[in-house]
């Protein structure tokens, strides 16, 4: 926590923090009580992590620090001096989508979307360090994110479709579907 | 084709370098190529049937998207944290605006005192009740709320004032120092109370207050024979609690609230219902509606608790008038629950009868509901809970009284499966229950009750397509339903639930349904041949801005990249009621269909034009409109568009859908009425602990009558979710009040909705009824999933261990402790030794299995044959089907008043009917 200490203000004490988020570095001045949602959404500008409950239930919040997922709501910024952030915004490689983000979306993962960013960097962690988990193991790793709208099987469904595509080192062709030509028959 | 795909792969998006030939062209040949025979759809305009007949639609299908599992036309921007919500809205010079709530179960505000917030630096603009006089709810006919509290404060949780500061900090500490001098009054919080007179009532209505009570809305209802009840063998009679239940979607209420520098408003808030807030803005602001522009944001989960117009969307605008800058107001999780609008508390008597033909001779329900604080949808509730029980099954006689009283708790509302789900699970409990005295299979008892396709329900509700019996059939044999049941081990059971449903309320709540459509979609396109889809119906996760695409891609022969859909602003959607009542797929998608038939008919003309082809003989399919005589005769999608748009330019048509006039005339009719109805039943199967109580639910096979899937992920996606949230309500959802009225577990780790751990496996199986009003045949999907979760689960508990719960959530406690009274009563030393129920069959079984046979005939030939005559409720017990029976019966009653008689001896709810109205009291003006 080699954060660098700022003057005590109004009995605040501030510091700059200094942090890579979705791979771009920030120095950013918070206070010490700041929690890293806070952080992120407000002056980071990632607002894909979501506030659900700001206690640690929903795992709306859900990011990467340092490739491990955690609840940003519970996570003070000082925590997370010097660690490299990964939220939603950051799993994108480009244009072309991590396979769960292709997969959430073409198996039903995502409904209304809310949780969504929370699930997927949970998944993405988890296909990290298991490319091919098992049913259980994919649950396992949900275990901690509430949605209300898929009964979390399509989300598994997902999972294992993002496996499949990670462990068959298929390259994943396209992020969009192929834009359609409205004019067939010329297309050369 | 194959071309495209080629050029296709490897394909990044590269904006500005897509690789259109000659882009907004009209092309030079006016014939285009002969295609593959494999690319031309399969259905040639309605030469295949449908397999349950023909439909409307058919000679629209292109075979282009319906009925294909369609991801969600939004998913990529919620999948990339692209999707903004309530929240998310963050615009320039935005400051923070926070509620100041009360800590009074129910008190008199005698006053404000807000000097101390107002001094603090960066406060800068503070309300109160007397900046908006005006009563706003989202019933026109009980509109009983504040912006923040005119006199009184009525629960905890209650919104006394609101203040906007530069940051949440300060807007924090501003709240806290608000002071406010209150006189306590006497808080009610058990529900019978509501029933008495009482010296302060939590509203007053006037002349139309009921006595001097907490009753705020009463129904009776008689129909049917009594004779029918008296001549039953078997009746079952249960009294149920059902505690409360919140929506728990997981984006807490936000709204950001902007003036422009033209004086209009922008309103941006996650709403399933916008237009409903832009009436609801207009009365408290006292500005006319065309002043308001409802931005509704990407919404985080509704489930029918972002559909009232609420209080702080209210604030909002009034903080952003005063302080002349935008405000963002964001919830807490605790004030979710406290704004709550969830499932009404309930207790629900039940008794229901059956006679030696096991027909249904009778149900009697008697509903007490808990409406909080405020109305709400409430007044709809309390009709819901009785007539949305009136269905799938033929009934001798339907006695109902019903009643919603006012506590003081946050207020009660609509939550998916509105006002229905706890008396089906009553129901189809006590059926289940029914069946064991009878000594029958409780599936065969079922189809052997059930009303037929194209039927009228004994108060008069119009059934169209019915697949009942198709769902029952299908779970009885993907669960292997006829091994297991009653013959599985002790702690482990199956049970079976149905459901019934509307798509969609006859009758829209702010208007005559002759003055204006329920559902109006509009369609522009330009040269470039995108089509804009503008509607107002409110994505709210469940798939709708998908499924209106779908409809419009289907007939146009488009591919869904073409469509993009702008349903997010009042000022250029159309006016549509919002996302209740599982309206949206049927109204909206019906609209949408009306909408592109005119397109395609333009675009029809155009290529005959072009090809000399005669009108009636061209199809569109695939991006082409062509000859059905000779495919390769035809012209591209592009081409046709722009012979159609010479000398007007962009085409544009407004489609509309109204329901047809339907049902009959008594006081109340209209409530429950729907243009189709959804049916669905499930069976589940449970794992108890009888030792410790806890139950696990292992597997559910779903099987649900949408009609016809237009989109089978999502359908697949609305049951699984149904599972999840009923299932919650079964095992351990509820909001938990203390002695002393507090809600306990406002907050998602006291208030326990199923993590994946919890959720068994769903079998999802769609059944297609082909609905003849519906678009493309469908009907809902979002809410009928739900019922039948839960007398699935209890009913599979009670196979299981051989006790009835009459209360959920059936928590391990309560499970270990009506096992260990059942073990006391029994004189069993250990749970252990408890014995599973056994089925023994009566003789009645095989009566029921034949007429289940009959029956199923008759409905396969009134879905099939193109004249079919009425069929009234009824005719099973001897009326003659085609003749309402009270027409010809003068024993059958339609009675909507309690007689003095039932107020000798009435039900709980029925005592509400005790007391009489101002009005009729001739004291009041």
């Amino acid at each position: 926590m080699a954060a660098h200490p700022l003057p005590v203000e109004n009995g605040v004490s501030t510091r700059v923090w200094s942090a890579s988020v979705n791979g771009k570095s920030r120095q950013i001045i918070i206070r010490d009580h700041d929690i890293l949602l806070d952080v992120l959404r407000d002056n980071v500008g990632a607002l894909g992590a979501k506030r659900g409950c700001d206690m640690g239930t929903c795992g709306c919040c859900s990011v990467l620090i340092d490739g491990k997922p955690k609840l940003s709501c519970m996570t003070l910024a000082v925590e997370t001096e010097g660690c490299e952030i990964t939220t939603v915004e950051g799993l994108a490689d480009g244009h072309h989508l991590h396979p769960i983000q292709t997969m959430f979306s073409e198996c039903g993962g995502s409904q209304c979307g809310f949780c969504t960013p929370g699930f997927l960097v949970v998944c993405a962690a988890l296909l990290e360090s298991n490319p091919s988990p098992t049913r259980k193991e994919a649950q396992d790793a949900i275990e901690g994110n509430l949605c209300r709208c898929t009964g979390y099987q399509q989300i598994v469904d997902s999972i294992m479709e993002a496996s499949d595509i990670i462990t068959s080192e298929e390259r994943l062709v396209s992020t969009t579907r192929p834009a359609s030509n409205p004019h067939p028959g010329y297309g050369g | 084709m194959a071309s495209d795909k080629k050029e296709m792969v490897g394909y990044r998006q590269q904006p500005g370098k897509l690789d259109f030939t000659r882009p907004g062209s009209g092309g030079s040949s006016s014939i285009s190529r002969e295609r593959e025979s494999d690319t031309i759809p399969e259905s040639q305009g309605g030469d295949l049937p449908q397999p349950w007949g023909p439909h409307r639609h058919d000679d629209l299908i292109t075979g282009r998207v319906i009925g294909k599992p369609t991801p969600l036309i939004d998913s990529k921007w919620k999948v990339t944290g692209q999707a903004l919500y309530g929240d998310d809205i963050r615009l320039p010079g935005e400051i923070i605006g926070r509620l100041v709530r009360t800590d009074r179960h129910y008190a008199r505000v005698l006053s404000i005192d807000a000097s101390e917030a107002e001094s603090l630096p960066g406060v800068l603009g503070i309300a109160t009740g007397e900046d908006a006089p005006h009563a706003f709810g989202v019933l026109p006919v009980t509109k009983d709320e504040h912006a923040m509290a005119v006199e009184k404060v009525r629960h905890i949780g209650d919104i006394v004032a609101c203040v906007a500061a530069e940051d949440e900090d300060t807007a924090r500490l501003a709240a806290n120092s608000i002071r406010i001098e209150y006189e306590d009054l006497e808080p009610i919080f058990d529900i019978k109370d509501g029933l008495k007179d009482s010296e302060n009532p939590i509203h007053d209505r006037g002349r139309y207050h009921i006595g001097e009570s907490n009753v705020q809305k009463r129904v009776f209802q008689r129909f049917g024979r009594v004779q029918n009840i008296e001549d039953s063998i078997a009746s079952h009679e249960s009294s149920w609690t059902f505690k409360g239940v919140n929506h728990g979607f997981t984006e807490p209420h936000a709204v950001v609230a902007h003036w422009d520098p033209r004086g209009r408003l922008t309103l941006y808030t996650p709403q399933q219902v916008p237009h409903y807030v832009h009436r609801a803005l207009a009365d408290v602001l006292e500005i006319p509606m065309h002043q308001i522009n409802v931005y509704r944001t990407f919404v985080g989960g509704g489930f029918g608790g972002k559909s009232d117009p609420f209080p702080h969307e209210m604030c909002a605008a009034i903080l952003a008038r005063k302080t002349g800058r935008p405000v963002r107001i964001t919830f807490d999780r605790e004030e979710v629950f406290w704004t709550n609008r969830g499932r009404h508390p309930s207790k629900i008597t039940m008794a229901i009868h059956a006679d030696d033909e096991g027909r249904l001779s009778g149900i009697e329900t008697d509903a007490l509901i808990d409406g909080g604080g405020f109305a709400s949808f409430g007044h709809v509730t309390t009709y819901y809970n009785g007539v949305l029980h009136t269905a799938p099954y033929e009934i001798g006689a339907f006695h109902y009284t019903g009643a919603r009283v006012w506590t003081n708790k946050p207020a009660s509302g609509a939550m998916r499966g509105h006002g229905a789900v706890n008396s089906r699970c009553a129901v189809e409990v006590g059926i289940d229950d029914i069946s064991e005295k009878l000594g029958v299979d409780p599936i065969d008892l079922r189809l052997a009750n059930l009303l037929p396709p194209h039927s009228a329900t004994i108060t008069g509700f119009r059934i169209t397509s019915m697949g009942m019996r198709e769902c029952l059939e299908r779970v009885r044999a993907e669960s292997g339903w006829d091994e297991k049941f009653r013959n599985m081990p002790l702690g482990k059971g199956i049970g079976v639930g149905c459901g019934f449903f509307i798509s969609g309320s006859g009758l829209p709540i702010h208007w005559d349904p002759n003055k204006f459509p329920h559902a109006t979609v509009h369609l522009k396109i330009d040269m470039d041949g995108g089509v804009t889809i503008h509607t107002g119906a409110a994505d709210i996760g469940q798939g709708s801005d998908t499924v209106v695409a779908q409809a419009v891609a289907e007939v146009l022969g488009l591919p869904m990249d073409m469509i993009r859909i702008r349903s997010r602003e009042s000022d250029t959607s159309p006016v549509d009621l919002g996302s209740y009542s599982s309206r949206v797929t049927f109204m909206n998608a019906n609209a949408a269909v009306s909408a592109a038939m005119q397109i395609r008919s333009e675009l029809i003309s155009a290529a005959s034009e072009i090809t000399g082809v005669d009108e009636k003989r061209i199809l569109i399919g695939d991006r082409r409109v062509y000859s059905k005589d000779d495919p390769s005769n035809g012209v591209s999608y592009l081409e046709a568009l722009h012979k159609a748009q010479e000398d007007r330019g962009a085409l544009l048509a407004s489609g509309s859908y109204r329901t047809p006039p339907m049902g009959k005339m008594h006081k109340g009719a209209a409530a429950g009425l729907a243009p189709a109805y959804s049916f669905s039943a499930y069976v589940a199967e449970v794992d108890v602990d009888v030792e410790t109580g806890k139950i696990k639910v292992e597997k559910v096979w779903a099987a649900h009558d949408c009609g016809k899937a237009l989109n089978p992920l999502s359908v697949e996606g609305q049951i699984i979710g149904s599972c999840h949230m009923g299932l919650g309500q079964v095992i351990s959802e509820e909001m938990r009040y203390g002695r002393t009225g507090n809600l306990l577990n406002p907050d998602l780790l006291g208030y326990k909705i199923p993590t994946v751990h919890e959720m068994p496996e769903v079998v999802p199986i769609i059944v297609e009824s082909n609905d003849p009003e519906g678009p493309f045949g469908a009907k809902e999907a979002g809410e009928g999933p739900l019922l039948p979760i839960l007398p699935a689960v209890c009913n599979a508990v009670y196979d299981a261990i051989g006790v009835r719960i009459q209360e959920l959530p059936m928590t391990p406690d309560k499970i270990y402790r009506a096992v260990e009274s059942t073990c006391r009563k029994g004189g069993f030393e250990s749970p252990l030794d408890l014995p599973s129920p056994r089925l023994v069959l009566t003789s009645l079984s095989k009566t029921l299995k034949e007429r289940g046979a009959q029956h199923s005939i008759r409905d396969k030939m009134r879905r099939l044959e193109s004249e079919i005559g009425d069929y009234h409720n009824g005719a099973l017990f001897g009326n003659d089907p085609e003749t309402p029976p009270e027409e010809l019966d003068p024993d059958w009653h339609v009675q909507v008043l309690p007689d003095e008689e039932y107020l000798e001896e009435p039900g709980l709810a029925g005592s509400a009917w005790l007391h009489t109205e101002r009005r009729h009291r001739g004291e009041v003006e």
